[in-house]
């Protein structure tokens, strides 16, 4: 089984995020980047399948800090048995369908049985990367996707909807796949092992050229009002309770009648 | 039809998603704008009578046993087909489970640009002008498509759904691309369980403060923790009165909660509660007090009375 | 005189059951052999006088429970007579004419006298101890009932052997009192010097004059010849305590108490896994620990997580490696790997409720470090990437990606001085005479900053030299080591260090305890060699020096409670309490103080845990103990009775602030007491001397 984890760093959102002098997006040298927390889970699940099927694991990833190094090195310590980087011009922030495209061109040539990606990430403002990358490769993808058992050419994946409701799927491979959860947390690497396979260990580098850019440029960007202090919803119990209701319903948690 | 928006129906166990609605009330003011017309596209199985409740100004269904159930794709298939076909000026899909496994995908097959986590879309003298939602709720981003065409991916209850109810002249097409090869096949849905109360694991608190009152009215919120199919957490005062047992307490003393939306009834916000939910995704505060300090990490906030919101929220809930 | 049968059966026995026991010896060396590497031989003959003067006085014995280290004095003093008795009865046995117990003259003379009084204390003693265990049924004897015992432990193992040894103690020493006894009775004679063998012999005349011979003989029996049939089972009970404590005495923790050994031994080979799994991973000395044990339970007596109800004692794990080790013997000794010490010495809940607050090692009698084996597990398991915590694997993660345990962006660190009406010097830019280490808490808890604020302003008014390290500080790394991230501890070391290495200061001053503890101890060992102090010892000496000047006399009623790394790991006892009594307050110990100080129970990543243990937390026992010891003072009536001055629970350690801040609340003692640190008070007494002003403070908003 050959799994391939497609990995990307987003700023660190317990940060104080600060907009650039022209208003059109992060200013994101003084932002410290952080590895996408559903990759964590996506790196979690691949090294869970890659325990229960046998196989190995390639986590990939667009470089655009200088400092994905350290989450390869993570992934590694977990249980990842290879590492890529894909260098070139793209600075932080680079959007999700220039870092796609050049995720889909390195893996192509991997043959994956099945590639496993955080289902969203907080800077997908042009949209996700895996079901981008399941296009370029001509694959099924599906998202939201809380556990996955490979078995036999096919992958059995469970799907989220909201309210706690699920859809089995199965899907002949290769396939990609948005991890929302893996079936257990994240575990955890510890330093001393990232410091060792850090001395020891190799990251190929793939080289990459341009991309497709987002397709939309932001004209403005500007924080939501409400934060520092909580939006006050007025009026009677009744119209807070159709706030609290919509809002539950936007998250996805609850279905709206 | 390059002024035409073209409107994914989304629908769930026989019933139409609320985002459904949502797109198609604010397709139709847009189209009027743009000089065309919000079409609705409902994917299905014997859907016919779903496809003649939508308000949009023409509904196109395909009815389809392969898409009794929903299938990313199969939907992505019709959905590249119907792009490429019909040609839309905009593309607009729920940033929902269902949607969010097509827009991205389209918009690489269809080389449309996308926009996504959209809470705000305006006509702006001709262009469209769409506002996300990013980095966590942080931050919003106003962008503009490159080119006049392109896809955006909606968020449940940025807009309001009533202007989207009604019914509209409905068409059924052909499935533009066939269905007999899919390599994605659906198995069953599978219902949530009763389980154990673990507050650390629930999607959605309702958390309950000094401001509740009395213990006879606990009952209130868990009447409205079972119609969300949540629990029922609090501050120290109802744990150490003995109201809920003290693993259903959050805070300091109590536990660490991360939900994804945290809901703080007559909670004034010390410090010590503060520290165990403030890593919530999104907090609701509702108290009297509008200088109590739980507004300071609450996202959002009320006022009113919690005793008199507890049994309408539970009735909107219960819908 | 014993007959020539006898004489050759004794000499049989000896060999047989010696040769049995020299065995058992044998092979308790080649267990404790099986324990990894640790210097333990420096010192040796300095170690071994302070073991020899520490067992001859009992002082480590008389740490707690003052009654019956009493009577347990009693029998070791008694005991160690009986070396010497009992070489005398061999003496009778075997030398033809040879008895002493008529004598009351001479040398003999006073040497009966002392054997005839130490053996009615040593029988006293026993009885005691009995009487204790199997009638009155001590509840300390006792374990929670959550936590791990081994099979032969559950079943009763400590009691039967407690039965066994007490038994034989009874027997040998009664028998050979006895035996005093009929001697002088078949002679009607009265020995002064041995008054209670004499007034047992009164008794004993009325014994036919025919049995006497027989019983004396018995006498002899039950109590040498019962020796020699007890010297194997010694091997495996109890009291082969008598020997291995003093050892272990010898070979106790040198250097300072907070610092740790390193997860592998130095010069082990590389692939060695860190800390430990099974037996054969703990250190050697962690082995003699479970033969020093004597099972008394002292350490779970004042261990925070045993009197929550959290399943872990010190003492069954010490003993559950006894009894695992006596079930496997010569398996172990002979290199058989023992199960994971999870599956039968401590369960992982007991593993995480270690506060490493160091009560036990500290009490232990005997001189055991089960908190060092705990440290070893956690180490073991976060190396394995066994299921941590959630709470405690977010906090080492956000540690690793932001160098503190708050997640916060680095640039925030110093975020807390942004509203001083002056500007801490950067230690990255200027040269100083303290570089202040201000910690995590004091940086970024909201509850703590203004406390932080204080000091600054403190040591400003004081005309203090002295600055932070802004962005350049990470969390000290003191917990993350102590929940087994030896590697995360090293790198933050590391960083530290070579931030600290670039500037330019003469001292190091810490608010946070944790934080001394990990700069002054563990540091060196990285090359950061850097003479540090707590804020509060810095304090003490600039008001003896008057360079604080106290105007104002306070007229609080306060109790002090000394954090763990600041008192009991680094002897911070007197600044604090110095300070207080400099601001005229009126000071109040709490019965546990100093040295047997009660931890709070935030100490080795308890505070990043997401648990709460079923039973009173230990800062809610603390703030009721606080709150008896303050009211009980000058005839001042617990009982609702209003005290005449408010009453304050004094802290030096940020975490202390958070920590019963909260306590406070959840015993309900809101108004009754109030939490304070130190600087607090000193501020206060400070008045007017306090020159920079906090009045633009006053509407600003905690960051």
């Amino acid at each position: 089984m050959n799994i391939v984890v497609s990995i990307k760093q987003i700023p660190n959102l317990t940060d104080e995020l600060e907009i650039n002098a022209e208003g059109t997006g992060l200013d994101h040298d003084a932002l410290q980047y952080v590895l996408n927390e559903f990759d964590e889970h996506a790196i979690e699940e691949a090294v869970l399948a890659k325990e229960a099927t046998g196989g190995t694991v390639t986590v990939i990833g667009v470089d655009t800090t200088g400092e994905l190094d350290g989450a390869l090195h993570t992934a590694l310590a977990k249980g990842a048995d290879s590492a890529v980087k894909i260098t070139g011009d793209f600075p932080r922030g680079t959007d999700s369908h220039t870092q796609a495209k050049l995720i889909a061109d390195a893996i192509r040539g991997m043959s994956p049985d099945i590639v496993l990606t955080g289902v969203q990430a907080a800077d997908d403002r042009d949209g996700q990367i895996g079901p981008m990358i399941a296009a370029h490769l001509g694959v099924p993808y599906v998202g939201v996707v809380t556990g996955v058992q490979v078995k036999e050419g096919k992958a059995v994946v469970h799907k989220e909807y909201a309210g706690g409701v699920m859809a089995e799927f199965e899907v002949a491979l290769p396939m990609v796949v948005g991890v929302q959860a893996a079936h257990q947390p994240p575990r955890y690497a510890p330093v001393s092992k990232i410091r060792q396979i850090a001395k020891t260990a190799k990251i190929d580098e793939v080289t990459g050229g341009a991309g497709p850019r987002a397709g939309s440029t932001v004209r403005r960007m500007f924080k939501p009002e409400s934060a520092g202090h909580a939006e006050m919803w007025e009026g009677s119990p009744e119209e807070v309770a159709d706030k609290i209701a919509t809002l539950l319903a936007e998250k996805g948690l609850v279905k709206r009648g | 039809m390059a002024k035409d928006i073209l409107i994914l129906a989304e629908h769930l166990n026989g019933k139409l998603a609320d985002i459904t609605f949502e797109m198609v009330g604010k397709a139709k003011e847009l189209a009027a704008g743009f000089g065309g017309k919000a079409v609705a596209v409902l994917l299905g199985n014997g859907v016919k009578s779903l496809a003649e409740s939508i308000g949009a100004d023409s509904v196109l269904y395909v009815d389809d046993a392969a898409l009794a159930q929903f299938n990313p794709e199969a939907y992505g298939r019709l959905l590249a087909a119907l792009i490429q076909e019909r040609n839309p000026r905009v593309v607009m899909i729920g940033n929902t489970s269902i949607g969010m496994d097509l827009a991205a995908g389209l918009s690489v097959m269809t080389d449309l640009p996308l926009i996504a986590y959209v809470n705000g879309l305006a006509a702006d003298g001709g262009t469209l002008a769409a506002t996300s939602q990013i980095y966590g709720g942080k931050i919003q981003a106003e962008a503009l498509p490159d080119g006049e065409a392109c896809i955006v991916a909606c968020l449940a209850g940025a807009f309001p759904a009533d202007t989207g109810k009604g019914s509209a002249p409905v068409e059924q097409i052909a499935s533009p691309a066939p269905l007999d090869d899919l390599k994605v096949n659906f198995v069953k849905l599978i219902e949530p369980e009763g389980g154990d109360v673990d507050i650390t694991q629930q999607p959605i608190l309702v958390s309950i403060g000094r401001g509740i009152g009395g213990q006879e009215n606990i009952e209130l919120a868990q009447e409205l923790a079972d119609a969300l199919g949540c629990a029922v957490s609090s501050s120290r005062p109802i744990t150490d009165a003995g109201w809920l047992p003290k693993t259903r307490q959050v805070g300091k003393s109590g536990l660490t909660v991360t939900p994804k939306v945290y809901l703080a009834f007559g909670i004034s916000g010390a410090p010590e509660h503060l520290e165990g939910m403030r890593g919530a995704e999104t907090i609701v505060a509702v108290n009297t007090d509008s200088k109590a300090p739980i507004f300071d990490v609450a996202h959002y906030g009320a006022t009113c009375d919690m005793l008199d919101l507890l049994p309408a929220l539970t009735e909107k809930i219960k819908g | 005189m014993l007959a020539l049968t006898e004489r050759t059966i004794f000499v049989l026995m000896v060999a047989v059951f010696g040769s049995i026991t020299l065995w058992g010896f044998f092979n308790m060396y080649r267990i404790v052999r099986r324990g990894r590497a640790a210097s333990k031989f420096q010192n040796l003959i300095p170690q071994a006088v302070k073991a020899f003067l520490e067992v001859g006085l009992q002082t480590p014995v008389y740490k707690s429970r003052l009654i019956l280290t009493t009577f347990h004095a009693f029998i070791f003093f008694g005991f160690s007579y009986y070396l010497l008795v009992n070489l005398n009865d061999l003496l009778e046995g075997f030398l033809p004419g040879y008895s002493t117990a008529e004598v009351s003259t001479g040398i003999i003379g006073p040497l009966n006298f002392l054997g005839d009084v130490l053996s009615i204390g040593v029988l006293l003693g026993v009885v005691v101890f009995l009487v204790r265990r199997f009638i009155a049924k001590d509840k300390r004897l006792e374990f929670n009932k959550d936590v791990l015992l081994y099979p032969a432990v559950e079943k009763g193992g400590v009691k039967r052997d407690s039965l066994v040894v007490g038994g034989f103690i009874l027997l040998h020493v009664g028998s050979r009192f006895t035996g005093q006894a009929l001697r002088l009775a078949e002679r009607s004679i009265i020995n002064p010097m041995q008054p209670f063998a004499s007034a047992l012999s009164f008794a004993l005349r009325a014994l036919p004059p025919s049995a006497f011979t027989s019983a004396i003989h018995a006498s002899w029996w039950i109590a040498i010849g019962l020796i020699v049939v007890f010297l194997p089972y010694f091997i495996i009970s109890k009291h082969v305590h008598i020997i291995a404590a003093p050892v272990n005495l010898g070979l106790a923790k040198q250097g300072e108490r907070g610092h740790l050994d390193p997860a592998v031994p130095p010069g082990a080979p590389p692939d060695l896994a860190p800390g430990a799994a099974t037996l054969a991973d703990l250190a050697w000395p962690r082995l003699m620990d479970a033969y020093a044990c004597i099972m008394c339970n002292r350490c779970q007596d004042v261990c925070p997580a045993h009197n929550s109800l959290r399943p872990l004692s010190p003492s069954a794990l010490e003993i559950n490696k006894r009894y695992w080790l006596n079930e496997n013997f010569t398996g172990f000794a002979g290199g058989a790997a023992s199960p994971p010490l999870t599956e039968f010495a401590i369960s992982p809940e007991a593993v995480w409720a270690c506060t490493t607050c160091f009560a036990c090692v500290r009490v232990c009698p005997v001189g055991n470090e089960p908190m060092a084996d705990i440290v070893d597990i956690r180490r073991r398991m976060v190396n394995d990437g066994a299921e941590l915590d959630s709470g405690i694997q977010s906090t080492l993660e956000k540690i690793g990606k932001t160098g503190n345990s708050f997640g916060q962006a680095a640039r925030n660190r110093a975020k807390w001085a942004a509203t001083l009406d002056f500007k801490i010097k950067d230690a990255r830019k200027e040269a100083m005479e303290f570089l202040w280490f201000v910690g995590d808490y004091a940086s970024f808890d909201a509850r703590v900053q203004e406390i932080t604020r204080t000091v600054a302003r403190v040591l400003k008014s004081a005309g203090v030299d002295f600055g932070i390290l802004y962005d350049g500080e990470r969390n000290s790394g003191n917990d993350v080591r102590r929940v087994g991230e030896e590697g995360l501890f090293e790198q933050l070391a590391e960083q530290n260090i070579a931030a600290m290495s670039k500037c330019n200061f003469q001292r190091v001053i810490t608010t946070d305890p944790h934080t001394l503890n990990a700069l002054k101890n563990e540091y060196p060992d990285y090359g950061g060699k850097w003479d540090t102090i707590h804020y509060t010892r810095l304090l003490a000496q600039l008001i003896d020096e008057g360079q604080i000047k106290l105007a104002k006399k306070l007229d609080y009623r306060v109790t002090f409670h000394d954090p763990c790394y600041l008192g009991r790991y680094n002897k911070g006892f007197n600044p604090p309490r110095a300070l207080i009594q400099a601001t005229g307050c009126e000071f109040v110990e709490m019965p546990r103080n100093k040295e047997n100080s009660y931890c709070c129970g935030a100490g080795g990543g308890q505070i990043w845990m997401g648990t709460t243990p079923p039973g009173e937390r230990p800062a809610e026992n603390r703030i009721r103990e606080a709150l008896a010891a303050l009211a009980t003072l000058n005839g001042h009536g617990g009982n609702g009775a209003k005290p005449d001055k408010p009453l304050l629970f004094v802290v030096a350690c940020p975490k202390d602030v958070v920590m019963y801040t909260d306590a406070v609340k959840t015993t309900g003692n809101e108004g009754k007491i109030e939490v304070k640190d130190v600087i607090q008070l000193i501020a206060e007494a400070m008045g007017e001397e306090l020159q920079t002003s906090n009045s633009q403070l006053q509407n600003a908003v905690p960051a």
